[in-house]
């Protein structure tokens, strides 16, 4: 190949691609250059001169243009006079680079001594020590001595707050700007930076609050000494102390892989594990900081039963005899019909098995549900039919992909997707199309940006797919009912009529239609504020049919959604009308947790695990008060188990082994990290199976691993998901990128998880076509549409538990326009009333200068649930605004 | 016959010598602990930790002493200083620090390892207990400044002339 560049190394020779740096080329034959400032993520800079090499070229017969050889017919090589900095110098073809040469070891030597001049040698009480790169390259090269004077080091203040999360010890730092280029390059939140030069440089950050980043945590990993170390962990314990215990972030859908420290039964840190698919090495601060609910003392400890206004410890054994009885006696009198269950959405694929097999086999019943809270709009089966190809890589898709992303504000969402997204298109030049109601941050990385009026976004998608269609370049139109009869009308999606509705030109649909269509490679996104409409589904899922964008590697579509285990819930069949698989239930099913909960419901007991519906709304409260026997299983007496007849304590995540499947399908398992629970807590499952046996059920479960034993046997597309095969390390080659593993003191073994094929993967399947109109615009030009999207540091239980982000809550608050606070004529800080359909709340008002004109923005799921209250258990309204005037 | 006699009467006598020797001479054994034993100044016994001269702890709770330990017998817990709440210069103490005197093989590793010589290995050997709980050392045990009565110091120049030691 013409692309492929020959070199030596140390008289090695090696082959490696052309434009390899220097360094990366030495990795491949085993050869260790040491760096600081040099990292695999990210631009070189060749700022801290550790990797100096000689490197010398072939010497160039000007008159045949061929090397010059010397007497023993090898080329003469010209060594460069100074040293090269090898992170920063490519490859040439017949390159000779002397790693180990006494001159380049000398250098090293030079340069450590310089770095050391002012390095404060603190490394007894540094976090990073035993970890540190800085330490691990002085006894592996520096000469043991300095020249220097020890008395004469720079001074700053110590544990200086660089943010909220990370603090700065600016006298170990040795100006790698690592950070600096992490905030800028990846995580797109340029906060840091240096001031002053030589050797008062230091690291500050301006921004308000100050490191104001989701990412800031990432930063103390990449340091290469221990100028940045996270508040969490401050002093918890010697790195070489921890017990290190693969595990799957709980926060959110993307399933980031990390790593539990633990010590003694206590978490002591969290850190990212190497997954290039998933996470890469990096980890959001919410999944970083957002671990003590583990540990929390608030947590359940022993079986509760009501005793009038009161709860009273019990046994287990009383508690599920008691139980039983209840569900068994109300089951006899009222019928199966009457009971119901909610399964939250974090709990593991092992615990919603067991949960839809014990109503389904034991109660004899179909209602139950996951879709409460953030997943309340959620019936996805996208993912099903035309869910991203197996193999997926969103971290090496590029110029030949196009990623639509719809309603999603990813960087609160799915931060790590963010990331993914984002670096795709401003690293590899992928064509990015935001489409959404208001400006989100991935809007700086997109090619294009698409403003849609809210609830118009079903309408912008089908405009794509008639777009599609009339410029001639749908590739797969097999079975595609262009007849206006068959297809309720597809030309009432024109560019020129859905640009009237959408609020979005003519000539950017249409182009928006031709870039997606004729790029290779696909990929849709689609978030909570998309409104999950399901004829925004159909459209997008006929959009990458069509285009040909389903059923292969980097092509398909990703729902954005919110819990971590939000698509193992629908596969595991927690919805009333499927099995588990996406089977329909013939019959029809049962009701949904919106019906369960709805006032007048005929439901007279539920079982509730891991969901608290009772914060919602004052009617699923009612209705859940009103209940003859309410069973809860959770970590913390929620709202919900407060009204519960029977408490049970469940364990952790951490606590305990499972399964979550992520929104791009792939199944992780995560391990037991904290071997003794809190208190008396069990498994979800091993509840869920221990209330069954009390039923008369004889399952006999004894592990997590032999739940999913049952399910790769009884569900297809779980069929490879064993245990021993999701925990089984990656093929080597993909081991060999551990950037983040130097210098840490744990090696974890990279697990990639396992993808369940979508239906278009599957060629002897046709995906159907299905065409479902968007609903009636009520109102085309609303005054003001009140926007409750989710943002990363809600009011949840499990992240109130971290003292640590504390501060870092959305508070309750309005975000307004300024030209609609102009309207209003209300400053920063002042109360406004908004009221819908007579509920009105009272919030503050913050004024944000990206925000569009005509749409205010009430986070949901915050203290006091104001959001849920006007917009219910949608995502957007028309809502009235008043000022308050005093 | 009789010369064998002879000859072992001699063996007996020479025997018995020995013991009529050794009879009238001081005898070394030690009636401890009513009479102090004395050891070498490098004698390895009972850790103490120190405190610098204004009182202030000299452990950092860096946890060298733990990690340099082949017998895992110490446990160290680290905490933050504050202007407040001050244990030691800098910004980090010992809020735990125990130590296993069961396990211990009190080979100094642990004095070896610690950058600020706060745990040193003293000179105590007497740490029988009724009970094994008795012999975790807290760090509050530790840190009494420990001079039992039934211990003195040996002179060690007898060390220092035979192999030119310096002390």
């Amino acid at each position: 190949m013409t692309n492929e560049i020959t070199l030596t190394i140390d008289n090695i020779e090696v082959t490696v691609p052309q434009g390899t740096l220097i360094v990366e080329a030495a990795k491949k034959i085993g050869k260790e250059i040491p760096v600081f400032c040099y990292h695999g993520k990210l631009e070189p800079v060749g700022m801290c001169r550790m990797c100096l090499v000689e490197v010398g070229t072939p010497v160039i017969d000007q008159t045949t243009k061929q090397p010059t050889l010397d007497a023993h017919g090898k080329p003469i090589i010209r060594f460069a006079p100074k040293p090269v900095t090898a992170c920063t110098t490519p490859v040439s073809p017949g390159m000779a680079v002397k790693v180990d040469s006494e001159a380049a070891l000398a250098d090293r030597k030079a340069v450590l001594e310089f770095l050391l001049t002012s390095h404060p040698l603190d490394c007894p009480v540094c976090d990073k020590g035993g970890e540190c790169p800085l330490q691990d390259l002085t006894t592996r090269h520096a000469a043991g001595t300095s020249r220097f004077d020890y008395e004469d080091k720079q001074h700053f203040p110590k544990k200086y707050p660089l943010g909220d999360l990370i603090v700065l010890d600016m006298e170990r730092c040795i100006i790698c700007t690592r950070c600096v280029r992490f905030q800028n390059e990846i995580a797109h939140d340029p906060v840091l930076a240096i001031e002053e030069r030589g050797r008062h440089a230091h690291i500050v950050s301006y921004s308000k609050p100050k490191f104001n980043s989701h990412y800031s945590g990432n930063t103390a990993d990449i340091c290469p000494v221990g100028a940045l170390t996270t508040r969490d962990f401050r002093f918890g314990a010697r790195s070489w102390e921890l017990t290190n215990v693969p595990t799957v972030c709980n926060h959110c859908g993307v399933g980031c892989n990390m790593v539990l420290g633990t010590r003694h039964g206590e978490i002591k840190r969290v850190m990212p594990r190497q997954n290039e698919l998933v996470n890469e090495i990096w980890l959001c601060d919410k999944g970083r900081f957002g671990h003590h609910f583990n540990g929390s003392p608030q947590r359940l400890t022993k079986p509760l039963v009501r005793d009038g206004e009161e709860f009273v410890e019990t046994s287990w054994d009383e508690a599920l005899k008691m139980i039983a009885e209840n569900f068994a006696s109300i089951k006899e009198t009222n019928g199966a019909a009457a009971m119901g269950g909610i399964a939250g959405a974090h709990l593991s694929n092992e615990d919603l098995y067991l949960f839809q097999k014990f109503f389904r086999e034991v109660i004899e019943t179909h209602n139950l549900d996951h879709r409460v809270g953030l997943s309340a709009m959620l019936e996805d089966d996208t993912a099903y039919t035309v869910g991203v190809g197996v193999g997926t890589n969103l971290g090496q898709v590029g110029k030949e992909t196009a990623i639509l992303v719809v309603g999603s504000d990813l960087d609160q969402e799915a931060p790590i997707l963010y990331l993914r997204v984002a670096a795709a298109s401003f690293k590899r030049g992928a064509h990015l199309i935001n489409a959404g109601g208001r400006r989100t941050k991935l809007d700086a990385q997109a090619k294009v940006t698409l403003r849609y009026r809210y609830g118009t976004a079903p309408y912008l998608a089908w405009g794509l797919v008639s777009a599609v269609v009339k410029q001639g370049l749908a590739k797969d139109l097999q079975g595609f009912p262009l007849n206006e009869d068959d297809f309720g009308g597809l030309p009432d999606y024109s560019a020129t009529k859905v640009a009237a509705i959408t609020g979005i030109s003519v000539a950017e649909i249409e182009a928006t239609a031709k870039a997606f269509a004729s790029a290779p490679n696909g990929i849709v996104l689609f978030g909570l504020e998309a409104g999950h409409d399901p004829s925004l589904r159909a459209a997008l899922e006929t959009l990458v049919l069509i285009t040909g964008h389903a059923g292969k590697p980097n092509n398909g579509i990703i729902a954005v959604l919110p819990q971590a285990n939000s698509r193992g819930a629908a596969d595991m069949g927690i919805l009333p009308h499927r099995l588990p698989g996406y089977v329909p239930i013939a019959s029809g099913g049962g009701l949904s947790a919106q019906e369960m909960l709805a006032d007048g419901s005929p439901i007279k007991t539920m079982l509730i695990a891991g969901a608290d519906p009772a914060v919602e709304s004052e009617t699923y409260r009612n209705t859940l008060s009103n209940l003859d026997f309410l069973v809860v299983q959770d970590l913390f007496l929620t709202e919900t188990a407060k009204l519960a007849s029977v408490v049970l304590p469940a364990k952790s995540v951490a606590e305990r082994d499972g399964t979550f499947t992520n929104l791009e399908r792939r199944v992780q398992a995560f391990e037991v990290g904290l071997p003794l629970a809190k208190g008396e807590a069990w498994a979800d499952w091993l509840i869920i199976a221990s209330i069954a046996r009390h039923m008369g059920a004889d399952w006999g479960y004894a592990s997590a691993d032999g739940v999913m034993a049952e399910i790769t046997q009884l569900v297809p597309l779980y069929r490879y998901m064993k245990f021993e095969n999701l925990v089984a390390p990656t093929a080597l080659e993909r081991k060999t990128a551990h950037y983040i593993y130097e210098g840490l003191s744990f090696t974890a073994e990279v697990r990639e998880g396992l993808q369940w094929p979508t239906l278009a993967e599957d060629k002897t399947a046709k995906v159907p076509f299905r065409f479902i109109p968007p609903a009636e615009i009520q109102n085309p030009k609303p005054n003001l549409i009140l926007v409750a999207p989710r943002v990363l540091y809600d009011d949840g239980r499990l992240l109130a538990e971290s003292e640590v982000v504390k501060n870092h809550l959305v508070k309750p608050m309005v975000w307004l326009s300024r030209a609609d606070a102009a309207k209003l004529g209300i400053a920063d800080g002042e109360q406004v009333t908004m009221s819908r359909h007579g509920v009105a709340v009272t919030v503050p008002v913050q004024i944000h200068r990206l925000l569009n004109e005509g749409v205010a923005v009430l986070p949901r799921n915050l203290a006091g649930r104001l959001a849920e209250q006007l917009v219910g258990a949608g995502v957007y309204a028309e809502v009235e605004i008043q000022p308050v005037r005093n | 016959m009789l010369k064998q006699i002879i000859n072992e009467s001699k063996e007996i006598a020479k025997g018995m010598g020995v013991t009529f020797k050794r009879l009238y001479e001081q005898p070394i054994s030690n009636q401890f602990p009513d009479e102090p034993v004395a050891v070498y100044p490098r004698f390895r016994g009972r850790h103490v930790l120190k405190r610098h001269d204004n009182g202030l702890e000299r452990c950092i709770g860096c946890a060298l002493c733990a990690a340099a330990c082949p017998t895992e017998c110490i446990y160290v817990e680290a905490a933050e200083n504050t202007d407040a709440d001050r244990h030691s210069p800098g910004e980090r103490y010992a809020k735990v620090y125990d130590i296993n005197m069961l396990r211990c093989i009190f080979c100094g590793y642990c004095a070896e390892a610690c950058p600020t010589e706060a745990i040193v290995l003293e000179h105590d050997f007497a740490l029988a207990r009724y009970s094994r709980w008795d012999s975790i050392y807290t760090k509050e045990m530790l840190l009494q400044p420990h001079e039992p009565k039934y211990i003195v110091i040996r002179d060690d120049s007898v060390f220092v002339e035979a192999h030119s030691w310096a002390r």
